[in-house]
């Protein structure tokens, strides 16, 4: 069976050109919306594998319309097609989720390359959601016993759905890149205060000298992390923020929006908690 | 404290929110915390890397969040901040940070990207940013009260 894909453009000479190019390769064309107004009803009841998308369309324009998809299905694969082509557009449209970009005058068989792309699994990604979590667990192993001189061994945690409730201190890294992603690193006070005696070499003199050392430690473990996976494939091109440090009460930590895949440390001081997580970026740019 | 990073955050609010079904976004207040503050209920962490870096938080309490939640989702009952209600308070915060880049390259900087959004729940939570000041903006939302906590250092 064909993949079906659905046109949204205000033009309808570009709905005909875009719409004859793909029926030509035989792709199935189910459905066609001019504005926003029509967009989110003829994408639920034509089911779309793609939807293509102009970006200067009166009223609400492609950007707003793919947000406007991504809302109702946030699986949706969106790729623009437009004559703007410049560094912000893209950039937006990453943000947005848009999975590729094909410049108009469109070009046929350039569009159809983008759809298989589109389609197809990310080996990228794949290998990020395989190697990831080791990567880190190398990372967090390497300068643990580096820098707290202590053994570190790994315990599997189930990768359940439940939210996670934070021991005391969560560093959480947000992680950009091909796939941007998230890391997440949470300890017990207890054994915060324990690694960073050892590091230090002697008790920590306030709660801030602690807190600092996590966000060090998680910092250095996150950015090595990164650096690895960019060594392996330079298409990843993973850049990591700077920490945020949760801590007083007991609190969940949840991320609705990508998989955490969890492991456990445990050291001398105690156990800590790494998950890692990716989402799927966006692919093609042509 | 840089000024620059408080329109931006702000253009954003008020271009997204009514696009979600909001009526009525009213800033309140803008003040400036140090890098740490406490918070009671949802906080959904962004993290935002390129010319400025840093993060960006959206707090509400948990009953705030159940009535935002339930807003987005055209009035359905949200009793419980379930995994629906929170994956809508954080496509909220998605689509306004993403929004917030795109302010901010219509003053010159960009190219910012951001991370998935993670969230905190916590009663008596405290929170420690990277940044050695955090501006605190204070919103109604069609009567809603939302904290955005804009941590970005150029």
């Amino acid at each position: 069976m064909g993949i079906k894909v659905m046109v949204v453009d205000d033009s309808p000479f570009s709905r005909m050109m875009i719409g004859e190019a793909l029926a030509e390769s035989g792709y199935e064309i189910v459905g066609e919306a001019d504005s926003l107004h029509t967009l989110v009803e003829t994408y639920n009841n034509c089911k779309p594998d793609v939807v293509t998308m102009d970006i200067a369309m009166p009223g609400a324009d492609g950007f707003e319309c793919s947000r406007e998809l991504r809302r109702n299905d946030p699986k949706a694969k969106i790729i623009l097609v437009s004559s703007m082509k410049d560094e912000e557009s893209e950039a937006e449209a990453k943000r947005i989720g848009v999975s590729g970009y094909v410049q108009k005058p469109v070009d046929g068989e350039n569009l159809i390359q983008v759809i298989k792309n589109v389609m197809s699994p990310d080996s990228l990604f794949e290998q990020l959601l395989e190697r990831g979590l080791e990567t880190f667990k190398e990372a967090l192993a390497q300068n643990v016993i580096r820098m707290a001189k202590t053994p570190v061994t790994f315990v599997s945690v189930e990768n359940g759905d439940a939210p996670y409730i934070s021991q005391g201190i969560t560093t959480v890294i947000g992680i950009i890149g091909q796939s941007t992603g998230s890391m997440i690193m949470d300890l017990s006070a207890e054994t915060a205060e324990k690694i960073t005696e050892a590091m230090l070499r002697r008790p920590s003199k306030n709660r801030e000298e602690v807190l600092a050392m996590v966000a060090e430690l998680a910092n250095i473990i996150a950015g090595i992390a990164c650096s690895m996976l960019n060594k392996k494939d330079k298409a990843f091109a993973l850049r990591v923020s700077p920490p945020s440090l949760f801590h007083g009460n007991t609190a969940e930590i949840i991320s609705p929006s990508v998989k955490i895949q969890r492991s456990l440390a445990e050291t001398d001081f105690g156990s800590i908690f790494l998950g890692v997580g990716f989402k799927k970026g966006s692919k093609l740019w042509m | 404290m840089d000024v620059n990073f408080i329109n931006p955050i702000l253009a954003a609010f008020t271009e997204i929110l009514p696009q979600i079904g909001f009526q009525k976004t009213e800033k309140k207040g803008i003040s400036l915390v140090g890098s740490s503050f406490d918070y009671d209920g949802v906080l959904v962490n962004l993290a935002v890397v390129g010319a400025i870096k840093g993060v960006i938080l959206i707090g509400m309490d948990l009953d705030s969040a159940k009535r935002f939640a339930s807003k987005m989702m055209m009035g359905m009952e949200v009793a419980e901040f379930d995994d629906l209600a929170q994956s809508a308070v954080s496509e909220m915060g998605n689509m306004v940070c993403a929004n917030a880049c795109t302010q901010f390259s219509k003053v010159g900087i960009e190219g910012l990207d951001i991370s998935p959004p993670t969230i905190m729940i916590s009663q008596g939570g405290k929170a420690t940013l990277p940044v050695p000041q955090t501006i605190v903006i204070n919103f109604a939302v069609d009567d809603i009260d939302i904290k955005v906590y804009i941590g970005l250092i150029s």
